[in-house]
């Protein structure tokens, strides 16, 4: 595994973002958040609305933290648990456009596309739980997140993490999420059915309605991850140590009003800053500073004893290519090995960094992941494993596709120790070519149609969905 | 004597030095140099030079940022002259620029600012959550040619969407232009407004048509 920080370098981090958070403080513009901060302890300038959190109430807030928790999905086989140790990938989140699978013209993203791109997501398992792929933009914003929430239930039984942009169409959401377990209190029992994700507005400043969703998560302690969003030499410093101390600040902001309001809400600590490309002026995930970014945030998340949450794998090029393949390898492993609890947009069917979906990327990446996941499994040795005396009986004479026992110990252990891509080519040159000489980028579309054309998903209850329907009607209405 | 220091304050701009672009400015003006020829052939200059580069990839924003200081600098050295002598700067025009209500994202919105001033429009940046009303008072007051409006939420994007309205309810022939990561040219035209631009570059482009347009 790959540690990037010594002991004392994560002390300075540490000291130094103590000494912002004390300091500089943080803008919150939210009143009954800056009231409740400072009846815990926090001094508040009421009228720049920038709290100022002294150590000791952040430290007795981490403790309420979890430092892993488990996630259900619709189907129990594909819970699992934060923090327990390894990697857990999602997909992408949020592009506006999708390159058309049949045409490969770029068009404005439907709802259909999520409803695919999340099918998709139930297919490959490096997904191992799912974010909204899409931004549909043929849906009115005030049933947005109900309406993608809807799509997403109904096209994968894994645990899905949804959109939360505005503090009503949250609840509605939530309001899904009860209809789908059967009630409020079933609810209040299993709120990690459900999660989300929050930026803060750097440098330092949080606004009323990221608040007011982080609250009403803690209500229920619905799980969340709280991602600073700080661009190194833009809205954060230009060194890579003060943007990562910046992030930790706007962090712990979250951690603290969140867990003051419920405790043990599980929080996964997370980051999306990278730096500003400054010959274009525009946000660069797919950079080398990006993964080394995570990696140090997740030392300091592990540090303070909370999962780390990283948006690693991020792709910059505007088509599937080689800079794509690149970048998302790159951030994505460098996260994995670093020990990121949860590699979000890991495995990415999205180019030009959140914006345009592609269907090829995501297959692409799903090699990728796949590659990044077996080596993140490493190497299993043990008496078995070292194969001594398989070795011994296949001597110098035979070797280990003539010898009986030998191909006994390679069908019992390939599986595990091989790992087998999906659209990576490894065949010969003249397979190659009577396969139509195709390239990745060819291959990955035609796998993936035959997964959108056979590929289902059990309905959900008729009853459950109507309900859900219902809550979407209901606001649709309200706004007219 | 005047083309030497015409390249002074090239110079300074181009180096992003605010003292040297006032020393040369001064000078200017002890040289009996025609202010708004200083502007031109030095500042102006200066300043197109670095955002050129800067649209070719050869230049940081940090020093485009400075170019863009160090213009000012020299020109507010230079604007007492210049109104003393009832004459007036020309630009490529006037922009007002802001973050609409319910978004306090600064940053794409301030590197357009950026652009624009480096080519050569006068810009006007009103900040962050800005509501409809005043873009269109400051429209009317300032008689801009364009308004910039940018919007990093999904969720403030309709405000894009109210502000047009609101600049076309008041019957003012200002300019539209918007920008913002959630934001689509389809967007762009489904709320009416006059162009959409996906970076500082495109939009400094879009400025400049918009501007041409409406003459």
């Amino acid at each position: 595994m790959y540690e990037l920080l010594n002991r004392d370098e994560i002390r300075m981090l540490h000291v130094a973002a103590m000494e912002v958070m004390e300091r500089v403080g943080v803008m919150i513009q939210h009143d009954g958040a800056l009231k409740s901060l400072k009846d815990a302890g926090a001094s508040v300038d009421d009228k720049k609305r920038v709290v100022k959190i002294p150590e000791y109430l952040l430290r007795e807030t981490l403790k309420k933290c979890p430092s892993r928790h488990q996630m259900t999905a619709r189907n129990p086989k594909c819970n699992f648990v934060i923090g327990g140790g390894n990697s857990v990938l999602t997909n992408a989140f949020g592009a506006h456009y999708v390159n058309d699978l049949q045409t490969g013209q770029r068009r404005l993203s439907t709802v259909r596309d999520l409803d695919e791109f999340t099918r998709l997501s139930d297919y490959f398992d490096t997904v191992d739980y799912v974010k909204p792929n899409i931004m549909p933009q043929d849906v009115t914003q005030d049933v947005l997140q109900q309406t993608m929430a809807l799509s997403m239930w109904k096209n994968t039984e894994k645990h899905c993490s949804f959109l939360a942009i505005t503090p009503e169409g949250w609840r509605d959401v939530i309001e899904m999420a009860k209809a789908f377990v059967g009630g409020e209190e079933e609810f209040r029992k299993q709120p990690h059915l459900i999660d989300t994700g929050f930026n803060n507005v750097p440098p330092l400043k949080y606004t009323y309605e990221i608040v007011e969703m982080m609250l009403e998560c803690a209500k229920y302690r619905i799980p969340f991850d709280i991602s600073t969003g700080a661009l190194a030499s833009a809205s954060g410093p230009v060194t890579l140590a003060g943007l990562i101390v910046q992030g930790t600040v706007e962090n712990h902001a979250a951690v603290v009003l969140t867990e003051l309001a419920g405790p043990g809400t599980p929080i996964m600590w997370g980051s999306c800053g990278t730096i500003l490309d400054q010959r274009h002026g525009t946000a660069a995930f797919g950079s080398p500073e990006d993964g080394l970014i995570h990696a140090a945030m997740c030392q300091l998340a592990h540090y303070y004893g909370i999962p780390y949450y990283g948006a690693a794998g991020v792709i910059d090029s505007k088509v599937p290519d080689a800079q794509a393949a690149y970048e998302n390898m790159m951030n994505a492993l460098v996260a994995t090995l670093a020990g990121a609890d949860v590699v979000h947009d890991a495995v990415y069917g999205i180019v030009e960094a959140g914006i345009t979906g592609s269907y090829e990327q995501f297959a692409i990446s799903h090699d990728i992941c796949g590659a990044i996941k077996r080596i993140a499994r490493g190497i299993t040795v043990t008496k078995e494993t070292l194969a001594v005396d398989v070795i011994a009986k296949v001597g110098h004479d035979m070797n280990h596709l003539t010898c009986d026992e030998a191909l006994e110990f390679t069908k019992k252990h390939l599986r595990d120790e091989h790992w087998q891509p999906w659209v990576t080519d490894r065949t010969s040159r003249p397979d190659w070519e009577a396969k139509g000489s195709k390239d990745i980028v060819q291959r990955a579309r035609e796998k993936v149609k035959k997964v959108l054309e056979t590929h289902q998903i059990p309905p959900i209850d008729k009853d459950i969905e109507a309900r859900m329907q219902e809550i979407i009607k209901r606001r649709a209405k309200k706004l007219k | 004597m005047s083309s030497a220091i015409y390249e002074e304050l090239r110079a300074a701009v181009v180096q992003g030095n605010s003292e040297r672009a006032k020393a040369a400015a001064t000078r200017a003006i002890e040289a009996k140099v025609p202010p708004l020829d200083a502007i031109a052939n030095g500042l102006a200059k200066g300043v197109r030079e670095v955002g050129d580069k800067f649209g070719e990839g050869e230049v940081f924003l940090v020093e485009l940022i400075a170019s863009g200081k160090a213009m000012k600098a020299g020109m507010s050295v230079l604007l007492p002259v210049i109104k003393a002598s009832h004459s007036k700067v020309k630009t490529m025009g006037k922009v007002i620029m802001g973050t609409v209500e319910g978004d306090i994202h600064s940053i794409g919105k301030d590197i357009v600012a950026t652009m624009l001033e480096a080519n050569g429009f006068e810009v006007v940046n009103l900040g962050e959550d800005i509501p409809a009303k005043v873009f269109v008072e400051k429209a009317k007051e300032l008689d801009a040619d364009i308004i910039g409006l940018s919007a990093l939420l999904t969720s403030s994007m309709l405000k894009q969407k109210e502000t047009v309205a609101a600049v076309r309810a008041a019957g003012l022939r200002t300019k539209v232009m918007i920008g913002g990561a959630p934001t689509t040219n389809e967007w762009a035209a489904q709320i009416g407004a006059d162009g959409w631009a996906g970076d500082a570059t495109t939009a400094a482009n879009l400025a400049r048509a918009l501007v041409a347009k409406k003459k």
